[in-house]
């Protein structure tokens, strides 16, 4: 019926099924104390709920619940219900900005100018042959699942904004042509997170970070894997991707321990959110 | 003053069973519709496409594609009914689509269960400024129902 009825819509069928039974399937397994322990990693215990609560077949008022029952003090709650947050938050931000979700919400603060991003989606990335182990497996998970894990997303958005210099719409706009959860709130938003136009600094990540989370699974078959762009240190990769901000106006000497707030960069994130 | 004869417009953020107009207004014809220029606009894979379609397989609705409003309004007509019913978007096109059916036709909104309600507006800007209003609120329930 679908190829019938949509000739132009592409790709095929996600083996994540539609459907409240579906989803009661996925919301039996919360476990928000292993949640906690393991969110970050990706085969840690994620939900997978996202798809269901994007479309309303669950309420976030139900997963509430949910992780309610699966606990038995608050501490093992508090991960998740956090980030059930985020996703309220972000509803909340777009019922204020409307249309204007679209937009850079602030400068970036990468110390490069927005128009210096570049507004295409590079070939290589859209067709995954990047010849990045990493980033090739999550573009197939993306386009064949339309499901990613945080982390993976969190890496992927970096790497496009940050390495390849483009601009987060781009990437927004090809998460969202996949994504069974895609939903500008969340996804533009968490890009422009990560792009610094929604924060106060860039977010980014290097090999370590990368295949501790992932449990080397990339690294071991990639054949980059001895030109690796992310094997460096934090303070190698800060240097080369972000510009050094000009100074206002020349600062004079000061006494050490006392650099002036002007000229300093702001401290890129590492963390996640 | 009550709807007599309503339908249920049900839109992409309410498709599952707690979706109140639906809850509400059990009896009443519903109908869910594609809309062909966001599909078309925003390069929808098939996979939502199937995703969705497998979530309004689940419900009493009848399935249609085409232009959102223009949809909603014909099948009113069909049933002769007296106005719309739906649940409450987030997303500007679905709020745009209700305010031009409305235009024709009177449309109700009917809100499900909140995530969490605050008292007043919380501040947003950063989600930790967020946070600090709305967590303490959340778990209020978690006190009350364990
Ligand atoms: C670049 C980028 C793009 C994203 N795009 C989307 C998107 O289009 N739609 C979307 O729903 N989420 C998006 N997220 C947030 C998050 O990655 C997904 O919600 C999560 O990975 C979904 O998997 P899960 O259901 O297993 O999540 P879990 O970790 O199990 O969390 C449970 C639920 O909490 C909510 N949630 C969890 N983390 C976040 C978060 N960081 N922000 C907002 N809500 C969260 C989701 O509704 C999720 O289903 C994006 C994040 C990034 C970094």
């Amino acid at each position: 019926m679908l190829e019938q009825e949509f000739p132009g819509a592409s790709g095929a069928i996600s083996p994540i099924r539609g459907g409240r039974q579906a989803a009661e399937q996925q919301i039996r397994k919360i476990d928000g104390k292993r949640y906690a322990r393991s969110r970050d990693h990706l085969n840690g215990a994620v939900t997978g709920l996202s798809p269901y609560i994007r479309h309303g077949v669950l309420t976030l008022a139900e997963v509430r619940d949910a992780v309610f029952q699966s606990i038995n003090n608050r501490d093992d709650g508090s991960k998740l219900i956090n980030e059930l947050g985020w996703r309220d938050f972000w509803q909340r931000m777009w019922q204020e900005l409307g249309d204007h979700i679209d937009d850079d919400q602030e400068v970036f603060k990468t110390g490069h100018s927005a128009s210096s991003y570049s507004r295409e989606l590079p070939d290589d990335i859209r067709d995954g042959c990047t010849g990045l182990a990493c980033m090739d497996g999550f573009r197939e998970e993306l386009v064949s699942t339309g499901w990613l894990h945080n982390h993976a997303r969190m890496w992927m958005a970096a790497w496009l904004v940050h390495w390849r210099h483009v601009h987060w719409k781009a990437g927004a706009d090809w998460f969202l042509e996949h994504l069974l959860d895609g939903d500008p709130a969340s996804n533009h938003l968490s890009w422009q997170w990560i792009a610094s136009t929604f924060s106060h600094k860039p977010y980014f990540f290097n090999r370590d970070n990368l295949e501790r989370y992932s449990g080397g699974n990339f690294c071991k078959s990639c054949s980059s894997a001895n030109h690796c762009p992310f094997d460096a240190s934090y303070e190698q990769l800060e240097t080369k991707l972000f510009a050094q901000r000009v100074p206002i106006r020349d600062v004079p000497a000061r006494r050490q321990g006392h650099r002036s707030k002007s000229t300093a960069r702001p401290n890129p994130s590492t963390q996640r959110f | 003053m009550d709807l007599k004869q309503p339908i249920v417009w049900v839109h992409e953020e309410s498709l599952g069973s707690t979706n109140p107009a639906l809850e509400d207004y059990p009896e009443a014809p519903a109908l869910f519709v594609f809309d062909q220029d966001w599909i078309d606009s925003k390069h929808i894979s098939r996979k939502r496409l199937g995703f969705l379609y497998e979530c309004c397989l689940d419900l009493p609705v009848t399935i249609r594609k085409g232009n959102v409003v223009a949809e909603v309004l014909a099948f009113a007509n069909r049933y002769g009914a007296d106005g719309v019913i739906s649940s409450g978007a987030v997303e500007p096109r679905l709020q745009r689509h209700g305010a031009a059916i409305n235009r024709d036709c009177p449309l109700w909104i009917l809100d499900g269960e909140p995530f969490v309600e605050l008292p007043r507006a919380p501040r947003l800007g950063r989600f930790s400024r967020y946070w600090r209003e709305a967590e303490p609120v959340v778990w209020e329930s978690y006190k009350a129902s364990g």
